[in-house]
């Protein structure tokens, strides 16, 4: 065995135990810890993805070297080490980016819980990357809704305590879901460990046995999922705690702690379940419908939003769709187009997100987009970052999301039924996005009107901001990257897949 | 070696352009040279590009497995490099003196040479992918343009430009898609690349896309009911008006449509199907529907715009024959309207920025203050109405004989549409020359006294338009003989 | 040497540049009121160039057939001249017409103002007239059509009132639109035919009409009714009454005269030298055709009865005339052709002469409307008898010209075949004379018997340059009139050409 083979147990325990740690540290020095430990997961998971890259194998790693079914294990491929890595790279852009409102938003007693949040945070979304036993799944959900709670609620100013509360609140219904789902695969099959559990699941489906339970308990995991990762119509928590929190939070919570959720149903589709099955069920139909409901309906409350924080919110749930949608076409293509979609909708957004804050912040901290007129000559940087960003978002070629695009359309085109209505909900959704980022993106380089033209705005200068500037630039060449050269990164999303179950 | 040139074409100007706002130029004299020189030595690629005649493919990067974006020189593209070569240098030459009292001249200098790159791209487009790259690339860098003076009107217009723009994107995407999940291969070839094996009998499903896309690409050239951001987009200021919205823009659109009709989908596959009902239906009705707006506006840019809203569907109608000879008169009413339509944008620029006038009735006795603009103009106004001896009749009869040709009741329908549509043009071109020229006994001349002619910064592009327009009036033997040349099918 | 066509058109062109320019340039470089320079040179040009030009076509027009192609418009499309018969024919008329109306408006300017653009145009469209009657092709007839209305039409608004600039735009699209509906049909026959040289007789072949038949019938008929809108066939002649009115009296003469006939011209090379009269003989094309002409014919006599002013009855007049030389082409019939063709000589002489008395009305008298001529017999009589042989034989009484015309055209209607038309076409043409009398001899019975109320001391007739382009109209349509063989024979010899 691999020295490497370690790393996935190291950067789980790495991230819990940083937590502890950073709350007796002074906040520079927790900040300073955090990026490290950060850094440190990323570089090990990076390694373990160049290990599994190279070996093309998936490896078992059993804990305490208890074997099943009563030890618990980590599986790890190049899909799980890839997305280790890309969420560790995307993370601590997002700390980065938001360094400057975190410091003026969050308490200066509460910085350190921050830390300890984000820590707890990385620690759980490794942990449903990485793990093969479904209750520790359901463990490190729940530790992941409440860490996430403690991001949204830390920025203390009433709407985000009732943000806080209705995210609890939608979120345990989603995990209770979730809880059942697996108590009702655990009493038909009598396993907890993935691999163990679709072995017993064929067994059900060739001798025909407990059919309607296995279907309802696919049903409740997917639904506890979909809620939790804010499937249209469950996304009304969504619009405030991304809205109103810090801004680092709301990139964070938009393009990782969903796509956490999303990365397990992968999981249970394809290792717990089997896709065969999956496929072949009517629960895809289900998520089909919704997530092409999401697409439009997402895409509509984001172009009745003004406030831009709110708007980009609300364009998370059109682009959960996305990901919804292509999980319902029911084919591998489909899935692959959804993991891409997870990774380029993460790079993207928190993007925004960043950059939004950085528009708004030489705005005198105005959200409304009808007051931000001119802000992209303020912030050079910021303008021209937010600017990819929406077009990524729309899907114009030589940005991420216009790969995305591209697999959605191409899987669903293998597809007789499900083609066009696709095929035009992504268009009408494309146009429905132009509509308001690029309305957005026009008014920050239209000139200040002539009711705000007393006002005092500050320039932002590049130089100024050295730190926030890089992750603007990292954020950008990531998009562009995965809009130009998107073939091993699918490469890798396919083969991922082969060996994932 | 050859095939170098054709990235380097596009690639200058998109490289030179955006180093106009960094370099430091310390007169404007200077930057005007830097410009000028970098559109000549662009040209002059461009020409011996078409001279060299490479005929290997050039791949630029890849998106995925087989989908790359690749340059090829073929026949329609040959056509539209060389419009975009001819076209630019005199353009920016224009430019200089119109641009010399707007503000932001460099960030405007600066997109426009962008556009120039852009639009060879287009032309140079191997396979459906490069195109619809480049298709979009295309409605970004000339939003700026089209919002360049900041005005409210102008930022409106932008918004329902961009909307526009991604919208039909988004349809054309639709069929992009459907082409390379259905075609043998990616690449455009003669007479379609559709894979009736893998095809399967949708058939149906294949013409709803091909509508699909073509009202996707089509929004570019403004066909109805998506025509209006054309008239809109007119705020910008005229030398992006004239070149890019009635020649480099629209013409993409409809270079794009044909692409994919006769190098795409293919026109056996097409021919004869619902789907053509459909589309030449709007195609006609947007001939008419054009020119009745242009009639009825009073808004000099406007009405030139709602005229080649017109003008293009023209072209459109070319290409929904679906036979050579109709994609032959296409391509040709796609070179001669742009020398004939650029002229007459030309010609209102000049008009704006020497008076400031912007409207029809504004205008009356400009033609003994500024003769040479407005014998320029009515030259135009009569290529325009299809004049024999002039540009326009001999592109309007190629269609016309392209679409009696095809025996199709419908073309006779177009072809009715096509002469109604030329009895608009006389009447809202040649109202205004009448006014300029002859306004009346009682006109007091004492009221337009400060108006002149430009100078010759104007003068000179204009006059070169026309020399083409005249030329390919009396003697288009050689773009005709180059066009049927081309293999459609 | 055939090239030598060209060279009347060229000569015609350049003098007509050289004024127009001149005169633009005058326009720019003057400050403050426009005032004309040097209109004896420019009257000189004017002259010059149109007696040149006018003898070298008559020359043309009597000597031997030359052809010339000038240069290809398309590779099977060339821009192609030919004299011939109905060429010569045509192209006398205009000749003649236009060296008197030339003389006349050279005086009859000066009271308009802006000589040397009126007198440009006026060379330029005789130059695009020359063009237009020796066109080989129908696209080379169609451009010089085109470019008529484009180069007649500011013959039209020269006054620049607000009326007549609408006036202009009115004849304009019409003008446009006609043509278009014309071109519509030289489509779709280059289509089916491949070549449009002209043919006499025409050029389709029976069996191959036949297989084609309804949607050839459909294109000829808007071909015609395009090519009549010139020619003033109802329901299209509005554009007349308003243009004549407003425009001076010399551009009404030549436009009722001559441009007129263009439309006239067109549809004889479309029916007789590219389809044949043998195709169209009993389709509905030609049923319709016969039923407007005839109810146009009637309908513009009536208008014109009615018509208080003076140019705009006479413009009535011509609606109603034109269309006994439609009625005579849509008979089909050798005898009916040559009536149409005398008829077309006859008409733009006389009509040419009495709009060129009506402006001496207007000229010298300040006159408008007919009510107000009472007397005026008395004070200029020499104009006045012209006036007066000219609406005889307008009317057609014999031995004035008009008789001859109308003799060959009801002779043409008998023996048609074309059933009820045989009797009807007739008495239509009848009444119309009587109407014809009625709308025009009044003006003489109240010119030279005014009453005893009216004064009627005698005033100077108008100056030569003017009275003596009517004297010679007048005796034309009388020598015609009464030796009319020659003109006969070279029309019978035209019509024979057809069958």
């Amino acid at each position: 065995m691999d020295f490497v083979q370690n790393f996935p147990f190291f950067s789980i325990i790495l991230s819990l135990f940083s937590g502890p740690f950073s709350a007796i540290l002074e906040k520079k020095w927790a900040k300073r810890v955090n990026y490290f430990i950060l850094f440190v997961i990323g570089a090990m998971s990076a390694m373990v993805f160049a290990y599994t890259l190279e070996t093309r194998q998936a490896y078992v790693y059993i804990m305490g070297h208890f074997p099943a079914p009563w030890g618990n294990e980590i599986r790890f491929g190049i899909l799980e080490a890839f997305m280790a890595t890309f969420f560790c790279v995307i993370m601590l852009l997002c700390m980065v980016g938001g360094e400057r409102e975190r410091a003026l938003e969050v308490e200066d007693t509460k910085q350190n819980l921050y830390y300890i949040m984000v820590n707890l945070l990385l620690c759980s979304l490794l942990a449903l990357i990485y793990t093969n036993d479904l209750f520790t799944a359901y463990v490190f959900v729940e530790i992941n809704t409440i860490s996430a709670c403690g991001l949204i609620m830390i920025r203390q100013n009433g709407r985000t305590i009732e943000a806080a509360t209705r995210y609890m609140i939608m979120s345990l219904l989603g995990s209770g879901l979730l809880l059942l789902g697996i108590c009702f695969l655990y009493s038909i099959t009598g396993h907890l460990l993935m691999s163990n559990i679709q072995v017993a699941v064929h067994g059900l489906m060739a001798s025909g046995l407990y059919q309607r339970p296995l279907m309802v308990a696919i049903c409740l995991m997917a639904v506890g999922l979909a809620i939790k990762s804010a499937l249209f119509p469950f996304h009304t928590w969504l619009p405030d705690a991304y809205g109103y929190s810090t801004v680092s939070s709301a990139a964070i919570l938009s393009s990782l702690v969903s796509k956490g959720y999303i990365f397990l149903l992968v999981k249970i589709f394809y290792r717990v379940i089997g896709s065969d099955i999956i496929f072949n069920s009517k629960v895809i139909h289900i998520l089909f419908i919704f997530g092409i409901a999401g697409m439009i309906m997402g895409s509509i409350d984001a172009i009745r939003e003004n406030d831009i924080r709110r708007m980009i919110a609300y364009s998370s749930v059109a682009q959960i769709g996305y990901i919804y949608m292509g999980f319902g076409l029911g084919t591998t293509e489909g899935v692959i187009a959804s993991i891409y979609h997870v990774l380029s909708h993460a790079a993207t957004k928190s993007l925004l997100f960043i950059t939004a804050a950085g528009l708004t912040d030489c705005t005198n901290g105005k959200r409304n987009i009808h007051e931000i007129n001119g802000a992209g000559y303020r912030n050079k940087l910021a303008g021209v970052a937010f600017t990819v960003g929406a077009l990524s978002m729309v899907g114009v070629p030589m940005f991420s999301g216009f790969i995305s695009k591209l697999l959605f359309s191409k899987a669903a085109v293998g597809h007789t039924i499900k083609m066009l209505p696709t095929l035009i909900a992504l268009a009408i959704s494309t146009i429905l996005n132009a509509l308001y980022f690029m309305k957005t993106v026009i008014r920050i380089y239209s000139p200040i009107k002539d009711e705000n033209a007393g006002e005092e705005y500050t320039c932002v200068k590049f130089y100024e901001q050295p730190l926030k500037s890089v992750a603007y630039i990292l954020f950008i060449v990531l998009n562009v990257v995965m809009g130009l050269n998107s073939e091993p990164i699918i490469d890798c999303i396919r083969r991922g897949l082969e060996i994932f179950s | 070696m050859n095939r170098i040139i054709m990235f380097a074409v596009i690639l200058l100007p998109i490289i030179g352009g955006s180093l106009i706002p960094i370099l430091p130029f310390k007169t404007r004299q200077r930057m005007m040279f830097y410009i000028e020189a970098l559109c000549v030595i662009n040209s002059v690629l461009v020409c011996s590009m078409l001279f060299y005649q490479p005929n290997e493919v050039f791949t630029l990067f890849r998106f995925s497995g087989d989908l790359s974006v690749t340059l090829h020189l073929d026949g329609p593209g040959k056509m539209f490099c060389a419009l975009a070569a001819i076209m630019w240098p005199f353009a920016v030459l224009y430019s200089f003196e119109y641009m010399k009292h707007e503000e932001r001249e460099k960030g405007f200098f600066m997109f426009y040479i962008i556009t120039y790159g852009i639009t060879l791209g287009v032309a140079l487009s191997e396979n459906i992918l490069t195109m619809y790259f480049f298709f979009e690339m295309m409605s970004l860098v000339t939003l700026p343009l089209v919002m360049h003076t900041h005005t409210r009107e102008a930022i409106l217009a932008s918004r329902t430009y961009l909307y526009f723009m991604l919208g039909g994107a988004a349809f054309a995407f639709i069929g992009m898609v459907f082409i390379l999940s259905y075609g043998t291969t990616s690449s455009f070839l003669p007479g379609g690349i559709i894979d009736m094996a893998k095809l399967d009998g949708k058939t149906d499903m294949m013409l709803l896309v091909y509508v699909f896309s073509f009202f996707g690409f089509g929004i570019k050239t403004a066909i109805f009911p998506f025509g209006r951001w054309l008239p809109k987009a007119s705020v910008a200021p005229t030398p992006v008006t004239a070149l890019l919205h009635a020649v480099a823009v629209v013409n993409t659109g409809a270079f794009a449509v044909m692409r994919i009709t006769y190098y795409s989908f293919g026109t056996n596959l097409l021919r004869g199907t619902w789907a053509q009902d459909v589309v030449m239906l709007f195609v006609i009705f947007t001939i008419v529907y054009g020119c009745s707006r242009a009639v009825k506006e009073t808004h000099l840019k406007r009405r030139l715009a709602w005229s080649t809203v017109s003008n293009l569907s023209y072209i459109l109608f070319g290409v929904v024959i679906m036979t050579p000879e109709g994609a032959c008169g296409a391509l040709c009413h796609m070179l001669f309207h742009s020398f004939m339509k650029i002229t007459s944008f030309f010609c209102a620029g000049a008009i704006i920025y020497k008076t400031g006038k912007n409207y029809v009735h504004e205008l009356n006795g400009f033609g003994k203050k500024m003769p040479k603009i407005f014998c320029i103009f009515t030259v135009s106004a009569m290529a325009l109405m299809g004049v024999p001896g002039l540009a326009g009749f001999i592109s309007k009869w190629s269609l016309v004989r392209a679409a009696f040709a095809s025996e199709n009741i419908l073309a006779y329908v177009g072809v009715g549409a096509l002469l109604v549509s030329a009895l608009l043009t006389a009447i809202y071109m040649l109202t205004i020359c009448v006014r300029a020229f002859f306004p009346g006994k009682e006109f007091d001349y004492s009221t337009i006294s400060d108006v002149k002619d430009p100078n010759m910064l104007m003068i000179v592009p204009l006059c070169v338009f026309l020399a083409f327009v005249i030329y390919f009036g009396i003697h288009p033997q050689y773009v005709l003989t180059f066009l049927s040349g081309i293999d459609f099918v | 040497m055939s090239t030598i066509l060209i060279i009347p058109m060229a000569i015609l062109i350049i003098a007509g540049l050289v004024l127009l320019i001149w005169s633009f340039v005058e326009h720019i470089r003057c400050k403050g009121v426009y005032e004309e320079k040097h209109t004896g040179i420019a009257q000189s040009i004017f002259l010059i160039a149109l007696f040149v030009s006018a003898g070298i076509v008559v020359y043309l027009a009597l000597g031997k057939e030359r052809s010339v192609t000038l240069f290809y418009l398309m590779n099977n499309i060339p821009i192609y001249f030919k004299i011939d018969e109905i060429g010569r024919w045509f192209v006398l008329i205009v000749t003649i017409v236009w060296l008197l109306v030339g003389i006349y408006s050279i005086r009859y300017l000066r009271h308009e103002g802006e000589q040397k653009r009126f007198l440009g145009f006026f060379l330029l469209v005789y130059s695009v007239l020359i063009g237009l009657d020796f066109s080989g092709n129908l696209v080379t007839m169609y451009l010089f059509y085109e470019l008529m209305t484009l180069t007649s039409f500011p013959l039209v608004l020269h006054n620049g009132s607000k009326e007549a600039i609408m006036a202009a735009l009115k004849y304009l699209f019409y003008s446009m639109a006609g043509a278009y509906m014309g071109l519509f049909g030289i489509f779709y026959l280059q289509h089916m035919m491949g070549d449009l040289t002209f043919v006499a007789g025409g050029a389709i072949g029976r069996a191959f009409f036949d297989e084609n038949k309804a949607l050839m019938l459909v294109a000829f008929f808007i071909m015609i009714l395009g090519f009549a809108v010139k020619a003033g066939l109802c329901p299209l002649h509005a554009w007349l009454p308003t243009a004549h009115p407003v425009a001076p009296s010399p551009a009404s003469a030549v436009l009722s005269g001559i441009i007129v006939k263009s439309g006239v011209l067109a549809i004889i090379r479309v029916i007789f030298y590219l389809i044949g009269p043998e195709m169209l003989r009993g389709t509905w094309v030609i049923t319709v055709l016969l039923i407007l002409s005839l109810v146009t014919v009637f309908m513009g006599s009536l208008l014109a009865f009615r018509e208080p002013v003076l140019k705009k009855r006479l413009a009535y007049s011509t609606v109603s005339q034109v269309s006994y030389i439609l009625f005579g082409i849509f008979l089909l019939t050798p005898k009916a052709l040559t009536g149409a063709l005398l008829q077309v000589a006859f008409h733009a002489i006389v009509k040419c002469g009495l709009f060129l008395v009506a402006g001496v009305f207007l000229y010298e008298h300040h006159v408008k409307r007919v009510d107000e001529l009472v007397g005026i017999g008395r004070r200029i009589p020499v104009t006045l008898w012209s006036y007066t042989f000219l609406s005889l034989s307008l009317i057609g009484i014999p031995p004035m010209s008009g008789f001859v015309s109308k003799w060959f055209l009801a002779q043409g209607a008998l023996v048609s075949g074309t059933g009820v038309f045989e009797i009807i076409g007739p008495i239509v043409l009848l009444v119309s004379a009587l109407l014809t009398a009625g709308y025009l001899m009044p003006i003489t019975m109240k010119g030279f018997f005014p009453g005893e109320e009216a004064a009627s001391e005698k005033v100077k007739e108008t100056s030569l340059w003017m009275l003596v382009p009517i004297v010679v109209l007048t005796v034309f349509a009388f020598v015609l009139g009464v030796f009319p063989n020659g003109l006969i024979d070279y029309a019978d010899k035209i019509a024979a050409l057809q069958w």
